[in-house]
């Protein structure tokens, strides 16, 4: 059994099934990338591995090294190694942002880091991912700019050290250098021990992030599967050939 | 003594009662003289007074009761905020109605300020206490408050533990004045506090308002303070009260030319509270920041309205109160901005935010505008919402549980206000406060909105 399981998976929002019977599998030590045309799934997938409220799984499973996700709040999945960098992460007004990133390492490794020792590690991370020392002082992704909050999102993988990395589309907005910075920051990350789901429009990140396998998604199913060549070929044709096979 | 009621003033009575004091005549003219202005007023009643429309004064509030001036001695006063800071702060304890004891840094005094008990002050310091005392409130008949209602006209006629401040010319102090008035008696409590403020001079002056638990009673308390020209004032009140206090409050500013004055209330505790932070803006490129928090829980009742007059041109005042609500509790902000048809230049902003935690809450929100001049900058808005659903998830995607992380959030909400605060003790009170509350809150019970939801894109 593979460490991530997603078995025939349905989910709804609002009352509408945006998923209709999804299967993914991927072990620790892999990257799988999921590719697929605006408004195909990809996001509903993500969060649905993370926990997000607006979306209800209908059917099927999600199981992490061998517990149903399904039945655990999002707190207990970060518990459990699940990490999702959100496409769009929200600005949370008045939460300090060191005081959240503490209080979120302290919660999911169940242990009270000394403060001091916090901060150097922080402050570690924050320079290797080019996060400015500045952001210290500010709320949660307050005033970020679209890339500043990608970066933040890696930087809190790199402190919560997951062990299934969801990334959605944290390579859109980026600059070039910007991309080789993340793209470095979750390569330090990787090892036999992180599973990586990579979700992205381009292959440009593909380049630095080498994908195991490659799967597509379209209209809520995965319509196609394949190594890194079908990234490549994907970013040549585009999704026309898709829509006339699904 | 013979005994006050509240509700039946006698001239007799307060006669005998600033006699034996042992108060100046004049003061005593001018409680009796206030005490026949109370003849013609009768309790505010919601029809007929738009500054009460939101609050029932008969449901809300008791008047029959009798006037504590007894004092009690031997309580144990809840610890000042100031007492753990490194600076030496005054303090003043005003027990029961009476004055307990007063302390006076010999750095304060070597510089000239005067901290004592009112009647004291109104003999000793009879020229300052005689000009100023009631000029906010219903002794000068050409002045802002010559209208005010039977709550503050009682005050000019019957207060009772009083302190005096005062901080002359060119004065600055580190450290703080805390007043704090502490109640364990059940009565009517009318504490009093008269403050000037000589010009460049800077002080922070805070309010500490605490009770012992199930006490029934009403506090009924002005505050004036007089900030002449330059001078720089922070007027922090915290309204810590038990469940069994009715609490109405009018603390006044009167603001000089070139004066920055902040006033910051921190409300959680007490059955009912009324608070009127107001300040007159009587000086050119006077400046007023009124700032205030609140959290109000089941059976809470907060009417908040804080007033800023622009009666000088070219003066500043930006209004900021954020609340949170929960269980049937009850909050109404109302903002009053009047800007003399002289004031011109004038630049006023006016804001309050509302976040209902549980249902069953009410939040009212008027903002009240009377602007008699067009040459103006204004701006005000107010909004009601609840916790977003997305922040909770972000944080909770993130390992934090969910009572965790809605804690960050209600003080995230509150932070705005608290940033703006660096008065030496206060953040940490109002934190604990506002974290007191929310540890106390049935966060089962937390609604959050997922309208924001729909716009995930
Ligand atoms: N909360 C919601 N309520 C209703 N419909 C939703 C909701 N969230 C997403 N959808 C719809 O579901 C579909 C899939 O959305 P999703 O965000 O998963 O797409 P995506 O593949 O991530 O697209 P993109 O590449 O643009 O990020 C879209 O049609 C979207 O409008
Ligand atoms: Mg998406």
């Amino acid at each position: 059994m593979a460490d991530l399981e997603i078995r025939d998976l349905k989910v709804e929002a609002d009352g509408t099934e945006l998923l209709h019977g999804v299967d993914i599998e991927l072990d620790k030590g892999k990257t799988l990338a999921l590719m697929g045309p605006n408004g195909s799934g990809k996001s509903t997938l993500a969060y649905a591995i993370a926990g997000h409220p607006a979306y209800t799984v209908t059917g099927g499973s999600v199981r992490w090294k061998g517990t149903e996700l399904n039945d655990l709040t999002p707190d207990e999945r970060a518990k459990l190694g699940v990490f999702l960098a959100m496409q769009y992460p929200v600005e949370v007004p008045g939460v300090s942002l060191t005081n959240f990133l503490r209080t979120a390492v302290n919660a999911v490794n169940e242990e009270d880091v000394p403060v001091r020792e916090f901060m150097t590690r922080l402050r570690e991370q924050m320079s290797e991912l080019g996060v400015n020392q500045s952001f210290l002082q500010r709320s949660i992704n307050e005033g970020f700019s679209g890339g500043e909050k990608k970066r933040f999102e890696i930087l809190q993988a790199a402190l919560l050290r997951p062990e299934l990395a969801v990334l959605d589309e944290t390579d859109s907005g980026l600059d070039v250098d910007a991309l080789k910075t993340v793209a470095e920051g979750v390569n330090r990350l990787s090892g036999p021990d992180l599973g990586v789901l990579i979700i992205t429009h381009y292959t440009r990140i593909l380049r630095y992030i080498e994908p195991d396998e490659v799967h597509v998604m379209f209209e809520g199913r995965i319509v196609a599967s394949g190594g890194p060549e079908l990234a490549d070929e994907l970013e040549e044709h585009g999704y026309e050939n898709l829509k006339t096979t699904a | 003594m013979t005994d006050l009621l509240l509700d039946q003033l006698t001239e007799e009575a307060l006669t005998g009662r600033s006699d034996a004091a042992g108060e100046p005549s004049w003061l005593r003219d001018h409680r009796l003289a206030a005490f026949k202005r109370t003849l013609d007023q009768s309790w505010p009643d919601s029809r007929k007074d738009e500054f009460w429309r939101s609050t029932p004064f008969d449901r809300r509030f008791d008047v029959d009761r009798s006037v504590v001036t007894s004092g009690t001695t031997g309580t144990v006063v809840p610890a000042s905020i100031t007492a753990s800071l490194d600076e030496e702060a005054a303090l003043v304890r005003l027990v029961d109605g009476a004055v307990l004891d007063v302390h006076l840094p010999t750095s304060f005094a070597e510089r000239g300020v005067v901290i004592t008990d009112l009647a004291t002050a109104a003999n000793e310091h009879a020229d300052l206490v005689r000009s100023h005392l009631g000029s906010l409130t219903s002794a000068d008949p050409e002045g802002t408050g010559a209208h005010s209602d039977k709550t503050v006209t009682v005050s000019d006629a019957a207060w009772t533990a009083g302190v005096f401040v005062h901080v002359p010319a060119e004065v600055e102090l580190e450290a703080p004045i805390s007043i704090q008035v502490h109640v364990t008696a059940p009565g009517a409590h009318l504490p009093r506090v008269l403050a000037v403020l000589g010009h460049h001079a800077r002080a922070a002056i805070y309010l500490e308002h605490t009770s012992e638990p199930d006490v029934d009673a009403l506090v009924d308390e002005v505050v004036e303070v007089i900030a002449q020209d330059a001078s720089m004032l922070d007027v922090v009140s915290l309204q810590r009260w038990d469940d069994g206090v009715q609490h109405l409050a009018l603390q006044k500013v009167q603001a000089h030319r070139d004066t920055s004055v902040r006033h910051l209330s921190v409300t959680t505790g007490g059955s009912t509270v009324r608070l009127l932070p107001e300040c007159d803006l009587v000086g050119p490129g006077a400046e007023v920041r009124p700032l205030g928090i609140y959290f109000a829980d089941e059976g809470q009742w907060f009417d908040l309205q804080p007033y800023v007059r622009h009666i000088a041109p070219h003066a500043k005042s930006d209004v900021l109160f954020k609340g949170a609500l929960q269980g049937r509790s009850r909050t109404v902000f109302r903002g009053n901005i009047y800007v003399h048809k002289d004031a011109v230049g004038t630049d006023t902003d006016e804001n309050n935010r509302s976040l209902i935690l549980t249902e069953g809450a009410r939040a009212d929100a008027t903002p009240f505008l009377e602007i008699e001049c067009a040459d103006i900058t204004a701006g005000h808005g107010s909004a009601t919402g609840q916790i977003d659903a997305l922040h909770l998830f972000y944080l909770e995607s993130r390992g934090i549980p969910r009572d965790e992380a809605l804690r960050l959030i209600v003080a995230g909400f509150f932070r705005e206000v608290l940033g703006e605060i660096d008065l030496p003790g206060v953040e940490d009170a109002a934190v604990a406060e506002i974290e007191a509350r929310v540890e106390a809150a049935d966060l089962d019970q937390v609604q959050v909105n997922d309208a924001a939801l729909q716009d995930l894109g």
